[in-house]
């Protein structure tokens, strides 16, 4: 067996994806709280189409900030070779992906509000085809990988 | 040497049919709403002023549109309101296609397809309608030496080039087993469908009474008809599309030309060449005969948007090996030798296949009609079947250089990629795989819009681990 790449992503990570999911939670509470009017309202919408989605609402509210990030954390796994980029990542279906430097033609940080909030920074990695990315790393960390991955990826490349 | 030129009147006319072509959906609902609520005269009145735009807009166009070809580079100026200069480096140029549609033919004319690398439109340009002796003019100076032989011409020779033609009895398998025939009959449904509404009542419920009042073998007759003349059709299709489809080999380049009616070239430098793939469609597979086609990066987007392009309209299996080994020798190790999946993976792909057809027999006879459900088993009967084939015709094969996967969703193919050439490798699992050492297998490579990815669904572990070992041994080198 293949062992799994070395690296972990930082761990404030789990809070950076818990906070997104809190924000993100603010729809399902919408529509429930929306469907819950609608039914006052309404005649023909059945008292159990609210019920449905409070329910479903209650194990999101569970789930996605509190179940997820953690799973995500521990699954996330990177690693950076002289000649290849290794990465793992999902909860339920685990992809491993292996990125030879020669075929990479660009490498991003970015961050946004909540990301910045943590110090925390997504690494993009963009081949001819595909595109990958190690989500929250540490600022400078992410910095020295995509300076690491730039300098590596400096090789002759074949033109296509 | 050369002064700004314009192109040939005659691409007055293109860019109006463009100018149709393009204002058409938008258009359409529109006027059949109009003509449906009875207002006909003003929709005609319409019609008119925006054809006469159209004819401005084009005459404009055709006034401000210049070329210059130099020996350095090609200059293109445009624009009605705003002029856009265009300068593309002649060692930028990929490509030069001239190609001739029936439009063209009679006045001697070509159109002139000037191609760079990558896939943005905006950087190729193309001219339209230019005489044939100045297309060959542009091509001979923007390729310079590099490819004096390669300009269209049916009388010269071939003799020392390797090059391969299509006879009419290749065509008429080609056409005989293309399958478009469904493809057509959907179309026809499709416009039936709609035509239902256009023809009055009257003579629709006649047509409708007549056809069930006749002899179940009148019905089957006439159905019959009507497929055997849609697969006459999708044969002319072929010959029309592929008739007198010549491949050449130069040193750097492939070149095609094709089209009975319009007459098209191409051009396929070398190194542009992404991957090589054999496809047996499920009409063709069974009469051994398969197709041959490149995986190419960039360009090209607007002439057609396959994603691969074919070497040759159909050659039997046992053939190829020739056939590669005369035209693209590079790729020419056909391996028949593939690894396969390993048995433990048949229930996913029994699962993947049957999960359409049990939804559409649970959904048909729950619904409409309880007692289809024995007729439907065989859809089932035939998804199984097909799910057994995917599992069968999957695995892969890795040589010196080539990482060779085979796969079918409907359609085999086999696809012999070089290393050089993967931009990325992937494996997935989930948790039951991982439990039965099973991975899926992904690799991407470069194709004219962005990526193809192609799958090995349920592969070995074991093999997964080998392919990126050897991919891994092979980036080191």
């Amino acid at each position: 067996m293949r062992q799994p790449p070395k690296h972990r992503i930082a761990e404030e990570a789990i809070k950076a994806w818990r906070l997104t999911a809190f924000l993100f939670l603010f729809i399902p509470i919408a529509i429930t709280i929306g469907a819950f009017i609608l039914e006052h309202f309404v005649d023909f919408i059945s008292i159990w189409i609210p019920i449905i989605l409070i329910i479903v609402t209650i194990i999101d509210v569970i789930v996605t900030p509190f179940v997820i990030p953690k799973l995500r954390w521990r699954r996330w796994k990177y690693e950076i070779l002289d000649q290849e980029i290794y990465i793992q990542h999902g909860i339920l279906i685990v992809t491993q992906s292996v990125i030879p430097m020669a075929r990479v033609q660009h490498v991003d940080t970015k961050q946004g509000l909540i990301l910045s909030n943590y110090q925390l920074a997504t690494l993009t990695i963009t081949t001819a085809a595909t595109t990958h990315e190690i989500p929250a790393l540490r600022e400078e960390e992410a910095a020295n990988l995509r300076d690491l991955i730039s300098e590596l990826a400096r090789v002759e490349q074949d033109d296509v | 040497m050369s002064n700004p030129k314009h192109l040939h009147p005659l691409s007055i006319i293109f860019t109006l049919f463009k100018a149709y072509k393009n204002a058409f959906y938008g258009l359409l609902p529109i006027i059949v709403l109009a003509i449906g609520d009875g207002f006909l005269g003003w929709t005609i009145l319409g019609l008119g002023v925006l054809t006469i735009a159209f004819i401005i807009y084009a005459l404009i166009s055709w006034r401000r549109f210049s070329y210059e070809v130099d020996s350095e580079q090609l200059h293109i100026q445009k624009g009605i309101l705003i002029k856009k200069n265009r300068y593309i480096s002649k060692h930028r140029i990929q490509s030069i296609d001239l190609s001739q549609s029936i439009i063209h033919r009679p006045f001697g004319l070509t159109k002139v397809d000037i191609e760079t690398a990558g896939s943005d439109k905006d950087v190729d340009a193309n001219l339209s309608a230019v005489t044939m002796t100045e297309g060959r003019h542009i091509q001979d100076v923007l390729k310079g030496m590099k490819q004096q032989t390669a300009v269209f011409d049916e009388s010269k020779e071939l003799s020392n080039e390797p090059h391969r033609l299509v006879s009419n009895r290749e065509l008429l398998i080609a056409g005989a087993t293309s399958g478009s025939i469904g493809v057509i009959l959907g179309l026809f449904g499709l416009l039936f469908s709609q035509l239902e509404n256009l023809i009055p009542n009257q003579l629709f419920n006649a047509t409708t009474t007549w056809l069930f009042s006749q002899a179940l073998e009148t019905i089957v007759f006439l159905v019959l008809l009507i497929v055997l003349s849609l697969w006459l059709l999708g044969i002319l299709g072929v010959f029309i599309k592929y008739g007198q489809f010549k491949i050449i080999r130069y040193d750097k380049e492939l070149f095609i030309t094709r089209g009975l009616l319009e007459k098209k070239q191409m051009t396929i430098p070398l190194k542009r060449i992404q991957a090589v793939g054999i496809e047996e469609s499920l009409t063709r597979q069974p009469f051994g005969l398969a197709t041959v086609y490149v995986v190419i990066a960039g360009g090209e987007i607007g002439q057609t948007a396959d994603t691969h392009t074919l070497l040759f309209p159909v050659l039997k299996k046992s053939k190829i090996q020739l056939f590669l080994n005369r035209i693209l020798p590079e790729y020419a190790d056909v391996t028949n030798d593939i690894h396969p999946v390993p048995k433990r993976s048949i229930p996913y792909y029994l699962l993947r296949s049957l999960i359409l057809p049990t939804l559409i027999v649970v959904g048909s006879s729950l619904f409409f009609i309880p007692s289809v459900w024995i007729y439907m088993m065989t859809l089932i009967l035939l998804a199984i079947i097909l799910g057994l084939l995917n599992h069968r015709d999957a695995g892969y094969n890795l040589d010196q250089k080539f990482l060779t996967i085979r796969f079918r969703r409907f359609t085999k193919e086999t696809v012999i990629i070089p290393s050089k050439r993967i931009q990325a490798i992937e494996t997935k699992h989930h948790f039951l795989h991982h439990k039965q050492n099973l991975k899926t297998f992904k690799v991407s490579i470069l194709s004219k819009m962005s990526g193809r990815h192609l799958w090995v669904k349920e592969l070995d572990s074991d093999s997964n681990d080998e392919i990126y070992d050897w991919f891994q041994g092979d980036a080191q080198t």
